[in-house]
C-alpha cells in the first residue's frame, strides 16, 4: 500500500475515538443493503451492498456518470430533496437505518458530514462559518466561539493564513482556501462519518496534497468516504476501494488489491486507464 | 455626407467587378458609408442615453421654475411648520418680497412629509416580511404549479388599478381594522417612548395606518416578484451545503438565502418604497386629508404630499395669485427629492452590504 500515512499538518487526534478502535478492532460504520436509487423513471443505482468500515478511508472511483456522486449523496440522504427522487433497499448506520421512519434528518447529518466538489462557503464571514453547523445544533455556549473557529482553522491549516481577518467574507479566499474552509466547517460539527464528493477537483496539488494530508490524519477516528476521478489518490490514501460502473459496484477490495490484482475485468480496464 | 456615401455603392458595384481604380473607390466609398452609419448610431445612442437624464434636468427645472416665488416667500421655515392655510382668496391680494398672494396665506409641509415617510414606512415594513415568505415559498416550498398559481396572483395583484385599492381599503380593510383589531392593539400597548403611537385614538379607518397597510398590500407584488428573482439565484450547492451541515429548511433560508441575496433586497425594498412615496390616488382616499397637523398617533388621519397635492390642486386655482398652485408645486420639488435622497440612500446601503460581504455569483 503506498499511502502517506503521516499527516503534513500534525492535527490533534480526537479524544472520543473509543479504545475499541484504536486497538485495531475495526467495525462497520455504514452498511448498505441491497441498494436501488433514481429519479422519476431512470434507475440510478440498482443492486448496491457495500460496508464501510469504522475508521478507514473508502475510496469510490469509477467513470463519469457511473453514479458515485448519487451513492454518496444517499448516505447522508441529500438525495431526498431531488425531484421524483425514489430508494429501494436500505443503509444503516451502526446498524441502525438512517431511512426508517423515524431517523431524525438533522441528527443523520450532524454525524454524516459532506463536502462538495466546489467550495461552498456561506454570505456570511470566516468565523461565522466555522460555526454555522455548531450554532444550527447548538453544540456549544457562546464563550467556547473563539476556541472553536481556532481550532478548526489549525486543523486543517488555514489559521496562519486567515487568522487576521476572520470577520471578513470567505469570498475572498482562494478556492482551495475556500475547500478547506469547507471541510473544517464540516469538522467542526463533530461527524463519525465524512463524505467528500471529488474535494480536490478544482484544487492546485498543492492544497490538493494538504487535504490529502488531512484526509490521512483524520482516521482513524473518524470514517472517510472519498469520491474521486484521481486513481493516484485514491492508492495514495484509501485503505479500501470501491469501483462503479454504470450504476452498478463492480469491485470492492482492499486498495492495493484492487489496483494491482483485481478481480474483474473492468475493473482492471479502469485502473490501467484502458477505459475513459 | 452619410446620404451620398449611401448612394454611392450601387453605381459604383460594377465597377468593383471590373477591378482596378473603381474597385479602390467603392471599397473607399464603403468603408465611408460604414463610418457615417456608425456615427449617425453613436450620436442616436448618445441622445438616447441623454434622454433620462434631460428629462430629469428638464422637469426639476420647469418644477423649481414655478415653486421659486412660493419658495421665496414660503422660507426654509416651509419645512418645520404644521399650517395649511391658503388665505383670504377673495380680498385683494397683497405682495410680499415681490411676490403677490392672498392676504393671511400660509402653508408649512411637516405634516405632509411626517405623512409621505411614515406611511411609506409602514408599508416597506409590511410588504418585506411578507414578500420574503412568498418568494421564499414559490422557490423552495410550493410544486411548481402552486408556485404558478401563485406567481399568477402576485402579477393580478400588480395590475389592479390603485383606485380600486383606495376602494377597498376604505370600504372594507379601514372600518373591520378600525373595529376588531386597532383598538385590540391600542388598548394592549404600553406608554413608552415609540409603542406610543399605538396608543389612543384609534379612529374609524382613515388615517396613517390603514394607508400604510394599503400602500403595503399594492408594493407587494413588485418587491415579491424581484425577492423571488434573487432566491432563484441563490447556487444550489450553498444551499445543499447548508443542508448537509444539519440545517433545517428554515435556518438555510434565514442563515443562508436571504443573506446570500442582502443586497439585492434593499435594491428590491426601494423598490417598492419608492412606489409608496409616490402612490396618491388609493391614499387620497384613505388618509382622511388631514391639512396642517402632524397625525397624533399610527391611526390618526393624514395626508401625503402626492395625495393632497391632487386633492388641492382644484382648489388652489381658485387662488387667482397663483401662489397656492405655486406651493403645490414646491410640494412636487420636494416630493421628487425625497425620491431621489432615499434612491441615493440605497445605493449607497447596497454598496455597504455589497462590500462587507458577497455579491451574488462570486467566489469559488
Ligand atoms: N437529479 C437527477 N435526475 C436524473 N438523473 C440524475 C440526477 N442526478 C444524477 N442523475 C444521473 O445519474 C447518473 C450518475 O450521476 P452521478 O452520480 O453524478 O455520477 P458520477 O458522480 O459518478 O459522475 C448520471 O447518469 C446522471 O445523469
Ligand atoms: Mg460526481
Amino acid at each position: 500500500m503506498t499511502s502517506v500515512r503521516a499527516p503534513a499538518t500534525a492535527a490533534p487526534r480526537r479524544a472520543d475515538v473509543p479504545a475499541i478502535v484504536e486497538a485495531g478492532i475495526r467495525g462497520v460504520s455504514m452498511q448498505v443493503q441491497d441498494l436501488a436509487l433514481g429519479f422519476g423513471s431512470a434507475t440510478v443505482l440498482s443492486g448496491l451492498d457495500l460496508e464501510v468500515r469504522r475508521g478507514e478511508i473508502t475510496a469510490l472511483i469509477g467513470p463519469t456518470g457511473s453514479g458515485k456522486t448519487t451513492f454518496l449523496r444517499s448516505l447522508n440522504r441529500m438525495n431526498d430533496k431531488v425531484a421524483k427522487h425514489w430508494h429501494r433497499g436500505d443503509v444503516l448506520l451502526n446498524g441502525a437505518s438512517i431511512y426508517a421512519p423515524g431517523a431524525q434528518l438533522m441528527a443523520l447529518r450532524r454525524r454524516v458530514g459532506m463536502v462538495f466538489q466546489r467550495p461552498n462557503p456561506f454570505p456570511m464571514s470566516i468565523a461565522a462559518n466555522i460555526l454555522a453547523g455548531v450554532k444550527a445544533h447548538r453544540i456549544a455556549g457562546k464563550e467556547h466561539y473563539r476556541d472553536i473557529v481556532e481550532a478548526r482553522l489549525r486543523e486543517v491549516g488555514l489559521w496562519d493564513a486567515v487568522s487576521n481577518r476572520l470577520n471578513s467574507s470567505p469570498f475572498s479566499l482562494s478556492g482551495g482556501q475556500q475547500q478547506l474552509l469547507c471541510l473544517a466547517r464540516a469538522l467542526a460539527i463533530g461527524p463519525e462519518v465524512l463524505l467528500l464528493d471529488e474535494p480536490t477537483s478544482s484544487l492546485d496539488p498543492v492544497t490538493t496534497e494538504n487535504i490529502e494530508a488531512m484526509a490521512r490524519s483524520l482516521v482513524p477516528a473518524l470514517t472517510v468516504v472519498i469520491v474521486t476521478h484521481n486513481l493516484g489518490q485514491a492508492r495514495r490514501i484509501s485503505d479500501r476501494t470501491v469501483f462503479f460502473y454504470q450504476g452498478k459496484m463492480v469491485e470492492c477490495a482492499e486498495t492495493a488489491q484492487l489496483f494491482e490484482d483485481p478481480r474483474e475485468p473492468e475493473t482492471a480496464r479502469y485502473v490501467t486507464g484502458r477505459m475513459g | 455626407m452619410a446620404l451620398a456615401a449611401r448612394q454611392a455603392p450601387p453605381a459604383q458595384a460594377p465597377a468593383a467587378r471590373a477591378g482596378g481604380r473603381g474597385r479602390l473607390a467603392w471599397l473607399r466609398a464603403s468603408s465611408r458609408r460604414l463610418t457615417g452609419e456608425r456615427s449617425f448610431l453613436r450620436y442616436a445612442t448618445g441622445v438616447a442615453a441623454l434622454l433620462p437624464l434631460l428629462a430629469l434636468v428638464g422637469i426639476v427645472a420647469i418644477l423649481a421654475a414655478k415653486a421659486w416665488p412660493a419658495m421665496k416667500l414660503n422660507g426654509a421655515g416651509f419645512f418645520w411648520r404644521s399650517v395649511w392655510d391658503p388665505g383670504n382668496t377673495y380680498g385683494a391680494p397683497v405682495k410680499t418680497d415681490g411676490v403677490l398672494h392672498p392676504v393671511g396665506a400660509h402653508y408649512g409641509a411637516l405634516p405632509l412629509i411626517v405623512g409621505t415617510l411614515a406611511s411609506s414606512a409602514i408599508a416597506v415594513l409590511f410588504a418585506v416580511p411578507l414578500s420574503i415568505g412568498a418568494a421564499l415559498a414559490v422557490v423552495e416550498k410550493l410544486p411548481r404549479r402552486a408556485s404558478h398559481v401563485l406567481g399568477m396572483f402576485l402579477e393580478l395583484l400588480a395590475g389592479i388599478p390603485s383606485v380600486v385599492f383606495g376602494l377597498w381599503g376604505i370600504l372594507t380593510l379601514g372600518p373591520v381594522l378600525s373595529r376588531d383589531v386597532y383598538p385590540a392593539v391600542a388598548s394592549i400597548m404600553p406608554d413608552v417612548p415609540v409603542l406610543r403611537f399605538f396608543r389612543g385614538d384609534t379612529g374609524y379607518g382613515e388615517g396613517l395606518m390603514t394607508a400604510g397597510l394599503v400602500l403595503g398590500v399594492m408594493i407587494i407584488p413588485i418587491v415579491a416578484a424581484t425577492t423571488r428573482d434573487l432566491l432563484r439565484q441563490v447556487p444550489v450547492l450553498t444551499k445543499e451545503g447548508a443542508a448537509a451541515l444539519g440545517m433545517s429548511d428554515w435556518e438555510v433560508a434565514s442563515k443562508v438565502s436571504i443573506p446570500w441575496v442582502r443586497a439585492g433586497m434593499i435594491g428590491a425594498s426601494v423598490l417598492g418604497l419608492a412606489r409608496a412615496l409616490g402612490e396618491t390616488m388609493a391614499v387620497a382616499m384613505v388618509s382622511g386629508s388631514l391639512l396642517g397637523t402632524v397625525p397624533a398617533n399610527l391611526y390618526g388621519k393624514m395626508g401625503t404630499i402626492a395625495s393632497t397635492i391632487v386633492q388641492q390642486l382644484d382648489g388652489a386655482f381658485s387662488d387667482g395669485t397663483g401662489f397656492a398652485v405655486r406651493t403645490l408645486a414646491e410640494f412636487a420639488l420636494l416630493l421628487a427629492v425625497i425620491t431621489l435622497l432615499t434612491n441615493i440612500a440605497a445605493r449607497l446601503l447596497v454598496r455597504k452590504v455589497a462590500a462587507t460581504a458577497l455579491p451574488v455569483g462570486r467566489g469559488v
